[in-house]
This record gives structure tokens, C-alpha cells and sequence, in this order.
């Protein structure tokens, strides 16, 4: 009982906090969205202290106006125009470094927004979705990143033909089989230790040494500083061929045989003799792209 | 950089089976390190397996470049610029070294009196120079103590306001047919300069705010933003966005539209109320936009000024009101 008052209390609080009724949402409306969050975060035995402990962390004003825009108040649009018209632009531009793509991609995202898409007669508003975990700027510009992301990938998988003939792809032969490891142990062994990595861990090496992001960049994901980040890889760096040694070890490889198996260069074990045949007989158009999938590192 | 195998990086980009991507909502609550532990290490632990998700954090991550922002927008003589920042550098070359030399010539004057003095009366050879040295000294010494009592103390006195800039992006916004709101956000870049001069109090027919401390943007010397409260409050931050505080310009006016260049700051909101601060939102002044007899009524949606004289205003009914003066005289278009 004394739990539930205070969920009752709290709710209360957070009506006012939210300004919910300047945006035209009844106090009803605004306790069943914190409902429908409650059951997307939560168990559905969760208790009424963690209850109150989410909904203390959300950015009630900003569901709040999220959530009226996304029923049509025009009140609220107004407001959420104002606020996050031109930051929609900025971060498009940003997120783009292209004045018209951005320009795309924003009109893009507002039309998201907005709701154009109709589903039953009413419109379906992408600010419906926002459940005040973070900042609506910063939902907005995932969306916008996650949406430029998406284009991309998408834009990818749509070559015109005169493209694919310029790429080489008309003659292109077979994908690359497997990596062809010469012992498996190595791999073996590789994946023992990455295996027991930290999700941390793992995170900054591949942030690093895959997607090639730069030290601030990291840095900025995990909200440390730069030179955290690396002291951080130049301790994991150095410890990971330690262990990846021992594991070559343990495995019955000398020490010798272990440092020699590590610096063999990747490349060079994905050779693959069918795809060079082909390559020799067939056309001469082919592409550097396509040779670098192909994995031939010659 | 410690270099890790090949092989590590082979295997590292072998892509594990993944359950769902984490939300938008999730990501953003992420970057801004406002999730619960549990949740803050599930998305770690995701994004450590997936370059998708890590590549939209990335982007998602960084603040947005105000130059990039800037770029896209329709370009505008911006006095920060960098012929004027040249110039500006030539001048204080000019003044330092006009005031090193002015401050020799009377240090060699009065080393010159003092020989004089030494040479007519051997028992006082030194004083002067004793008695000069401090003197000299004494007075930015002094001055550097009044500024610091003054500082210190706690009658929150305005310090000179840093100046500001505005990053306008407004024009060629995508949406600016879509529905009559204009910029309201102002980014401000510190020019630097002394925090000395006291200019006045807080204007007293306003609210009043417990929140805002402008002998903070003096010490800080941080970069002021502007916007408008969704309720329409100026407010202003001095921590690039993280916390805002309300500026009192005059009670029960809802604002709509803002402009800051330099120190001068306009805002203009609901039945045409226009205020103005040449200060930087230390003393406001009501600003009567009058054209052909008749004066602004309808809301102020838009307010741009290029310059302190030059400027502009939307209202509610689309029409521009074009100022030359400094809002001093009106032409309705």
C-alpha cells in the first residue's frame, strides 16, 4: 500500500514536472505512456520501487512534448519546431558532411516524425517512440545516424549495371572461400582469448582496430579521456598476444613456432588458387575492390 | 600503438549470432551514459559484436560541429572572422607595444629625474628610484585586487559579459514553410577580453532568477548559448547545452524568436513584443516596432539581425518588418 502511494505521489510529480498539460495531455494519458515504458523496460513482476526509480530517470518534459506532437497537438509542434528545427539540419549536416544529403536526410526524418505513413486512417508519428530513456536531441540524432546508416547500406545494394560493368562485377568470380588457416590451433587459440575479453574490451579494440575510429572517438562513447583509451589498447594489445602465446602453448606449440604462427599476415593464408585461375582466364576488368575481397593481398 | 596479429583482427571481425539491435532510445540513453548499469553493459557488450550499432553510436555520439552547421547554412558576414581576428591581433600588437614603450619613456624619465636629483643632493641618492618602482607597479597590482574583491564579492555585480556570436543556420532550413516558429538557439563563442568592468545590476522590473550567475561566465569564460523555453523563457547556458538558465527579461511575455550577435541579444514573442539587450542580457529595453503609424500586433516569429543596426522580423501573418537603425525606425514588406 505505502509503496503504491508513493508510485501514486510520484506520478503526481512527474505530471506537473513534464508539463504535460500545456501540451494537451490529460494526466490519464500521460500515466499509461509511463505504463506502456514501464512494460517495455521492466519484468512484468517488476516491483514499484524499480517502477519509481525508472520513471525518476526519464526526461519527462520531453516525452511529454514528444508524445503530443506525436498526437497531432499543434501546440507542441510548434514548440518542438522551434527547439529542434534547426538542430535536425545540424545534426544532418554532421552526420552527412553534405549539404544536400543532409538536406535529404532531414526532410526525410521530419516526414518520419511528422507521421506521414498512415496506418488505419491515423497517422503513425516516429516521435511516438521516444521514451524519454536519453535527451530528445540525442534520440533524434541515433534516428538521424541509424537512418543515414541504413541509406547507406541500402544505396549499396543498388549498383546500376553500368556500375557493376566499371566494378568489374559481369565478370567477377566466385566469392572467396573460407580463410584457409594453416594451423587451426591458431584460430583456436585466438578465439579462446578474445572469448574472455570484456565487453568493454572488446568494444574499444574493434572500435579501433575495425571500424579504424580515433582515440577521441572512443573516448567520447565511453566518456573517458583519449589518453584512457590509449594506455587502454596498448595494455589489451600487448596482453592479447601474451595469452595468445600461452593458449599456443597449452596447445603443444613451442614458443618459437607460436611467435612465428602469429606474425604470419592473414592475407597471405587466404589465397585462394581457384579464384587466381579464374581471374587469369577471365576478364582483365576487375577491380581493386573486388581483388582486395577476393583476398588476394599479392 | 601497440599493433595486435592479424589474425586477432580476423576473428575479432567475425560476426557473432545477435539477438536485436538496441533501440534508438537505448543508443542515445548509451552516449549519454543515462541508463542503469545492467542496461549500460548490455549495450556495451552488443555494441562490442556489432559494427552496425557502433558505427551509429559513432555518429550519433558527437555533439554537432558548429562549423559543419555553420557551412550548410546560408553564409553570413560573421565578425569572428578570420581577416577580422587578424586585424584584431595586428591592433593588440599595435597597444602592447605602444604601452610598453609609454610605460619605458616614463620609467626612463624618472630614472632621469632621480639622477638629476642624485647629482644635486647626494643624500637621497636611490629614493626616487625606491619610491618610483613601486609606483609603477602599485597600480595594476591594485587594480588586479579590485577586480578580484569585486569578483568575490557577494553583491553579484555584472562583470563585462563575454560577447557572444551567433551560429545561425535558419534560412535554409527545410522546414521553414512548414510552420511560422524561427531560431531560437544562439551558440556564443567567447572572444576573450577583460571581465572587469562592472556595468550595472541585474534590471530589476523582471523576474528575478536564483539561477543566474553572471560573474560565473566572467571566471569561466565558457561560451553562452541562448534559446527559448518550449514555454517561451529565454534562457541562457554557460556549460555548452548540459544546464540552462532562465533570463529574466519582462514577466508574463511569451517569447518565440531570438537573435544574438555579438553582445546585442533581441527577442521577440507574442503580440509583438520586441525586447532588446545591448549587454548581453543584462538590461533589457522594450523596443516599439512601428511602420506608417501602426505598430507590430501580430506574434514575432522570426527575428535575425546581421549586424547591430541592420535587421529583420518575421510575424505570425508573414510579414517582414526590416530594421536600419537598430530598431530605432520600421519598414513593413
Amino acid at each position: 500500500m505505502e509503496a503504491s502511494a508513493r508510485l501514486d505521489s510520484l506520478l503526481a510529480e512527474i505530471y506537473v514536472k513534464s508539463q504535460s498539460e500545456i501540451c494537451g495531455l490529460s494526466r490519464a494519458q500521460f500515466d499509461s505512456i509511463l505504463g506502456e515504458i514501464a512494460r517495455k523496460y521492466l519484468a512484468a513482476d517488476a516491483t514499484q520501487n524499480e517502477i519509481c526509480d525508472l520513471y525518476r530517470t526519464l526526461r519527462v518534459e520531453e516525452l511529454a512534448l514528444a508524445r503530443s506532437c506525436a498526437i497531432g497537438n499543434e501546440h507542441a509542434w510548434e514548440v518542438f519546431l522551434t527547439r529542434y528545427r534547426e538542430k535536425l539540419y545540424e545534426i544532418a549536416g554532421y552526420i552527412t558532411k553534405e549539404s544536400s544529403t543532409a538536406r535529404e536526410l532531414a526532410d526525410s526524418i521530419y516526414a518520419d516524425l511528422y507521421g506521414t505513413v498512415t496506418r488505419d486512417g491515423q497517422r503513425a508519428s516516429k516521435l511516438a517512440s521516444y521514451t524519454g530513456r536519453g535527451s530528445l536531441e540525442g534520440w533524434l540524432r541515433t534516428v538521424m545516424a541509424q537512418e543515414h546508416v541504413n541509406r547507406y547500406r541500402r544505396q549499396r545494394r543498388l549498383v546500376s549495371l553500368d556500375e557493376e560493368a566499371e566494378e568489374g562485377a559481369q565478370f567477377a568470380t566466385a566469392e572467396p572461400e573460407a580463410a584457409i588457416v594453416a594451423d587451426p590451433r591458431v584460430e583456436g587459440a585466438v578465439d579462446e582469448v578474445l572469448a574472455a575479453l570484456g565487453a568493454e574490451e572488446r568494444f574499444v579494440l574493434a572500435s579501433y582496430f575495425l571500424d579504424e575510429r580515433t582515440l577521441a572517438d572512443i573516448a567520447r562513447s565511453l566518456g573517458v579521456h583519449e589518453s584512457t583509451i590509449s594506455r587502454k589498447l596498448d595494455k589489451l594489445a600487448k596482453s592479447l598476444r601474451k595469452q595468445i602465446l600461452a593458449s599456443l602453448g597449452r596447445r603443444g606449440m613451442s614458443r618459437r613456432q607460436a611467435q612465428e604462427a602469429l606474425e604470419v599476415d592473414v592475407r597471405d593464408l587466404r589465397v585462394n588458387i581457384r579464384s587466381r585461375l579464374a581471374q587469369e582466364t577471365g576478364a582483365p576488368a576487375f577491380s581493386k575492390k573486388k581483388a582486395e575481397t577476393a583476398g588476394d593481398g599479392s | 600503438m601497440t599493433e595486435i596479429p592479424k589474425i586477432v583482427r580476423q576473428r575479432l571481425q567475425t560476426d557473432a549470432k545477435l539477438a536485436d539491435h538496441p533501440e534508438p532510445n537505448l543508443l542515445s540513453a548509451f552516449v549519454e551514459r543515462s541508463l542503469g548499469q545492467r542496461e549500460q553493459f548490455e549495450v556495451l557488450h552488443h555494441l562490442s559484436q556489432c559494427m552496425n550499432c557502433r558505427e551509429i553510436v559513432s555518429l550519433s555520439g558527437a555533439q554537432p560541429d558548429v562549423a559543419v552547421a555553420v557551412s550548410l547554412a546560408p553564409a553570413r558576414a560573421a565578425w569572428l572572422s578570420w581577416p577580422a581576428l587578424r586585424w584584431g591581433a595586428a591592433i593588440a600588437c599595435v597597444v602592447v607595444i605602444g604601452a610598453a614603450v609609454t610605460m619605458h619613456q616614463k620609467h626612463e624619465s624618472a630614472q632621469h629625474s632621480a639622477t638629476q636629483a642624485s647629482m644635486s643632493n647626494h643624500a637621497i641618492v636611490d629614493k626616487p628610484m625606491s619610491l618610483q618602482s613601486p609606483n609603477l607597479n602599485s597600480e595594476p597590482v591594485q587594480a588586479a585586487k579590485q577586480r578580484t574583491s569585486r569578483n568575490s564579492s557577494g553583491n553579484r555585480k555584472l562583470a563585462d559579459p563575454t560577447p557572444v556570436e551567433m551560429a545561425d543556420a535558419r534560412t535554409a532550413s527545410p522546414f521553414t514553410g512548414v510552420v511560422p516558429g524561427r531560431a531560437k538557439d544562439a551558440v556564443a563563442v567567447p572572444q576573450g577580453g577583460e571581465a572587469e568592468q562592472s556595468t550595472g545590476e541585474l534590471a530589476t522590473n523582471g523576474p528575478t532568477s536564483d539561477t543566474f550567475f553572471p560573474d560565473d561566465l566572467a571566471a569561466e569564460n565558457l561560451a553562452p548559448r541562448w534559446t527559448l523555453s518550449w514555454d517561451g523563457v529565454l534562457q541562457r547556458s554557460l556549460d555548452s547545452g548540459r544546464t540552462w538558465q532562465t533570463i529574466p527579461v519582462a514577466s508574463h511575455v511569451i517569447f518565440r524568436a531570438l537573435a544574438a550577435n555579438g553582445l546585442d541579444i533581441w527577442v521577440g514573442g507574442k503580440a509583438g513584443a520586441l525586447f532588446r539587450s545591448s549587454d548581453a542580457g543584462q538590461h533589457w529595453t522594450q523596443v516599439l516596432p512601428i511602420a506608417n503609424g501602426q505598430p507590430l500586433v501580430d506574434d514575432i516569429v522570426g527575428v535575425e539581425f546581421s549586424d547591430g543596426l541592420h535587421g529583420k522580423l518575421t510575424s505570425s501573418n508573414r510579414e517582414n518588418w526590416i530594421t536600419s537603425d537598430a530598431g530605432q525606425t520600421w519598414q513593413k514588406q
